[in-house]
């Protein structure tokens, strides 16, 4: 009876509106690096390009298998076997977010703008024409040869034009066409995207909601049965991740991107039923060796330093979460060659062999080593004493010592003023991948910077088979000279690698994603490849 | 009273002009490339020695300096090598956001801060005098962050009294800006409930940051109050039988709470600057939280502006003290020439 009146009484109270059976909010919020602009022609950082997969389609995407594959571009072809002349076929049909259509027209003023505005990811493009041949069709004319422009076109994500020339600040520096639309184009978007933008507050928020005619389409094959498309994206961008775990444990946080826990906090997440946790892409903890001064200057003595440290040592608890072996490449990219020491293991009767050989061999208590890190980055300390205790076994002084970034970056554009050792994270962030791993950070024309602190170009076989590497069309006859490539860069011992450090997505449990796994930052965080259960996070959250 | 604050602005217009000079300097000199750090990783040698020419930064010291006074004198502070934003943009989103929680904190510690040093210092000695000195001291010595973090895990994570982070929960769209002050937007907006919400989000960081400020203020007053009871005109009036409340409100406190006010404005100009740490843990989008991110991304522009942001809000705020000093106390506005 008592059961059958509070029944009664609950459905009364539905009835009048005062109680409602709450349905999960198909809302999903992440946390991202501050996205400061979401113009893709500025947009330069991993950060920024998270925000572009989601607003923007890039002309090509990158594939699982290494490479691109079609997307806003269906196909494309070296006219005449000359590299440099690229045309591309666009796909037909693709709406933009304001209904019109995307043509050959949108993808050459974009370029242009691009190009002219010389900002963002533009850098590796070289000068670029781009010429309308019809309106699914664009050719780009390049300055230089390059066998590998395609794949450069990933991070190249087209605009509307009408809809930014509708925008422009008169007063910017380009101009009849002002700022380019630069300053509306950092709150708005102009895009083609799986999402569109509803709000963004710099630094600090960005909304979306889902496009629905998303030219590829919200098909259901191969999701569950309860996993529906995420229809509105709340981004936040916070840094501290004492609050990031607040937010995550008490629901108010669905996804982290960014991937930035420490230790424990990945071990309470890895033990909470309710979160879970993802590694899509890692990056390559590289410990630059100066070869430009003593003693790192000695190919010996570098070798010694490869032998002595202790992987196993340092990697230990780590290694759970994905931490482990890597090289030149990342362990999940097609191509990758494992490189010296193998196995990964400390040998110290091998380092004492490379320091007798080395021309520091009789002085070796003289020796000092200098260990920069970037100040305040635990981690990177942390190999810095590791090093440092492992050479002490061999009667050579490590001095570790972590100036902050703008010094230790600023330090880095000399050989001369850059320290013997150097430490950075280098995340598959520049398309393609492959070029970027070898063709900037050991050819003479590469990025130079923090990027080939090791400031060795001598080889000039490296030198050649890097060329060629850009030159040769076939990626399958590419893929086999970056395997050839590989050894001998690293038979120089100008870096040794630590470990991969996979960026471990923290997501609620009804969070699923991403469905394909492409080692690229950007497409992965594009939520077209996630879903949300919301039986399940109604059963969790009660709404 | 308008020519000495005339002749004040005045001053400080030269005050302003020795601070831009200074950091102009001293950001210049500090180590890493602007224009490396607004192009990002991927740009090329030659992309980066463009926008140094843009930048001026090839240039020599005075001529940088000029090029900067220049655009100042057309309200143009430059554009953000961090934000790639105009940093006036940057400075109109971030102010509002830092003022309207300081302000919040300045009220609380205002009034508790009085409240608690008069009590102590009428009833010295006294129980409560004894109860406020030691929670007095432990606010001193107790950093705002630790005391931020403690409130948030008690009040928003253990007890659910009080909302977490941010100037509105994380699922609610924030009101257009109109004036940047979430509560005032809000209402504009015709959503009251959106301010009530904005306020309940406000109360934990402002508490976090006044929490030393009542305890400064609160001994100040305390002294101020116990001084100003040993005075000639406060026996005379216990004399002749004047009612306690008339003693304090209307002869003692005036006096008493002098000291108080000029520290009051201080702090308020110091937590500009200084709420960082609480604008971390609350997820806070601040002023203070941008003035960091600027240093250490070496965003020259923005590094002048937020130290001139901070210069004039001593300038001015010290001013505002005079103001309201002379109005508490007519000796010195005879000392001032205010008549």
């Amino acid at each position: 009876m008592k059961a059958r009146v509070l029944t009664l009484f609950v459905a009364g109270l539905m009835l009048t509106g005062l109680v409602t059976l709450a349905a999960a909010d198909n809302v999903v919020v992440i946390n991202g690096y501050p996205v400061i602009t979401a113009d893709p022609a500025t947009a330069s950082d991993w950060y920024d390009t998270e925000t572009m997969y989601n607003l923007y389609s890039p002309l090509v995407y990158p594939a699982p298998e290494g490479g691109v594959r079609p997307h806003l571009a269906t196909g494309w072809e070296a006219v005449g076997g000359d590299v440099t002349h690229w045309r591309f076929t666009l796909r037909q049909g693709v709406k933009f977010h304001s209904g019109n259509e995307l043509t050959a027209e949108d993808v050459a003023w974009s370029m242009t703008r691009f190009i002219t505005m010389a900002r963002g990811n533009s850098g590796p493009l070289g000068q670029v024409t781009a010429v309308i041949v019809d309106p699914y069709t664009v050719d780009f004319l390049l300055d230089k040869p390059s066998a590998i422009f395609p794949e450069t076109l990933a991070l190249f994500f087209p605009v509307e034009k009408d809809l930014v020339l509708a925008n422009i600040n008169p007063s910017g520096n380009y101009g009849d066409l002002g700022d380019y639309g630069e300053d509306w184009l950092a709150t708005h978007d102009a895009g083609t995207g799986p999402y569109m933008m509803t709000s963004h507050i710099p630094g600090q928020r960005l909304e979306a909601v889902r496009f629905i005619d998303y030219f590829e389409g919200w098909s259901d094959e191969g999701w569950g049965p309860d996993e529906v498309p995420i229809e509105r994206l709340v981004f936040i961008m916070e840094t501290d991740y004492t609050t990031l775990m607040t937010l995550l444990r008490s629901g108010d946080l669905d996804l982290e991107i960014n991937g930035g826990w420490t230790l424990p906090q990945l071990q309470q997440i890895q033990a909470d039923e309710n979160l879970g946790l993802v590694g899509v892409w890692a990056q390559n903890v590289t410990v630059w060796m100066n070869s430009k001064v003593p003693p790192t200057d000695d190919e010996h003595f570098r070798k010694a330093i490869l032998y002595a440290f202790d992987y196993e040592g340092i990697v230990g608890p780590w290694a759970q979460f994905g931490n482990g072996e890597t090289g030149i490449f990342l362990p999940n990219m097609p191509g990758y060659v494992p490189i010296e020491p193998q196995p990964r293991a400390q040998n110290l009767e091998r380092a004492r062999q490379e320091l007798a050989l080395s021309k520091y061999a009789k002085n070796l208590s003289d020796v000092t080593v200098a260990f920069h890190f970037c100040g305040g980055l635990d981690f990177e300390e942390e190999i810095g004493l590791q090093l440092q205790a492992d050479m002490a076994q061999l009667g050579v002084t490590v001095e570790v010592a972590g100036p902050p970034w703008p010094q230790y970056s600023a330090s880095c554009s000399s050989p001369e003023t850059t320290p013997n050792m150097t430490i950075f994270l280098f995340g598959p962030q520049a398309a393609p991948t492959h070029d970027y791993y070898t063709y900037s950070m050991f050819h003479p024309r590469g990025l130079g910077w923090i990027f080939q602190a090791h400031w060795f170009f001598e080889d000039p076989e490296i030198v050649r088979l890097l060329e060629e590497t850009r030159a040769e069309t076939d990626p399958a006859a590419r893929l086999a000279l970056y395997e050839e490539v590989q050894p001998m860069i690293a038979d120089h011992a100008l870096a040794f690698y630590p470990y991969q450090k996979p960026t471990l997505f923290a997501h609620q449990a009804y969070i699923v994603g991403p469905k394909e796994t492409i080692v690229f930052i950007g497409p992965s965080e594009n939520m077209h490849l996630w879903r949300i259960n919301l039986s399940l996070k109604e059963q969790l959250r009660g709404g | 009273m308008l020519i000495f604050i005339s002749k004040r602005l005045f001053q400080s217009l030269f005050v302003l002009f020795g601070l831009s000079l200074l950091i102009f300097f001293i950001a210049r000199v500090m180590p890493g490339d602007p224009a490396r750090a607004a192009l990002g990783f991927l740009a090329t040698e030659q992309q980066v020695e463009q926008l140094r020419e843009e930048m001026h930064l090839n240039d020599s010291f005075p001529v940088q300096y000029y090029y900067w006074l220049r655009n100042l004198l057309h309200g143009d502070l430059g554009r953000s090598s961090y934000t790639r934003r105009p940093v006036t943009a940057d400075l109109r989103q971030y102010i509002p956001a830092t003022f309207e929680l300081i302000l919040f904190a300045t009220l609380i510690s205002a009034v508790v801060g009085q409240v608690t040093g008069v009590l102590a210092g009428y009833f010295r000695n006294s129980w409560f005098d004894g109860v406020s000195r030691l929670i007095s001291y432990l606010g001193i010595a107790t950093p705002s962050f630790v005391v931020a973090i403690f409130l948030l895990f008690i009040f928003s994570q253990v007890l659910r009294l009080a909302p977490g982070v941010g100037r509105l929960p994380i699922m609610i769209t924030p009101p257009e800006a109109v004036t940047g002050f979430i509560t005032i937007d809000s209402l504009l907006a015709g959503r009251p409930d959106l301010a009530l919400t904005a306020l309940k989000h406000m109360i934990l960081p402002a508490i976090s940051l006044s929490v030393i400020h009542i305890a400064q203020e609160g001994r100040i007053t305390r002294t101020s109050i116990v001084e100003n009871m040993q005075k000639d005109y406060i026996t005379i009036h216990k004399v002749h039988g004047i009612r306690t409340s008339r003693l304090v409100f209307k002869y003692l406190l005036k006096p008493s709470i002098i000291p108080t006010v000029t520290v009051m404005g201080l702090d308020f100009a110091f937590l500009m600057s200084n709420a960082f740490l609480v604008e971390m843990v609350y997820m806070w989008p601040g002023f203070s939280r941008y003035a960091v991110t600027a240093m250490l991304n070496k965003d020259l522009n923005a590094i002048v502006a937020v130290v001139l942001v901070i210069g004039l809000t001593f300038a001015l705020v010290n001013l505002l003290v005079d103001i309201i000093i002379m109005g508490l106390d007519p000796t010195a506005r005879l000392r001032r020439g205010g008549g």
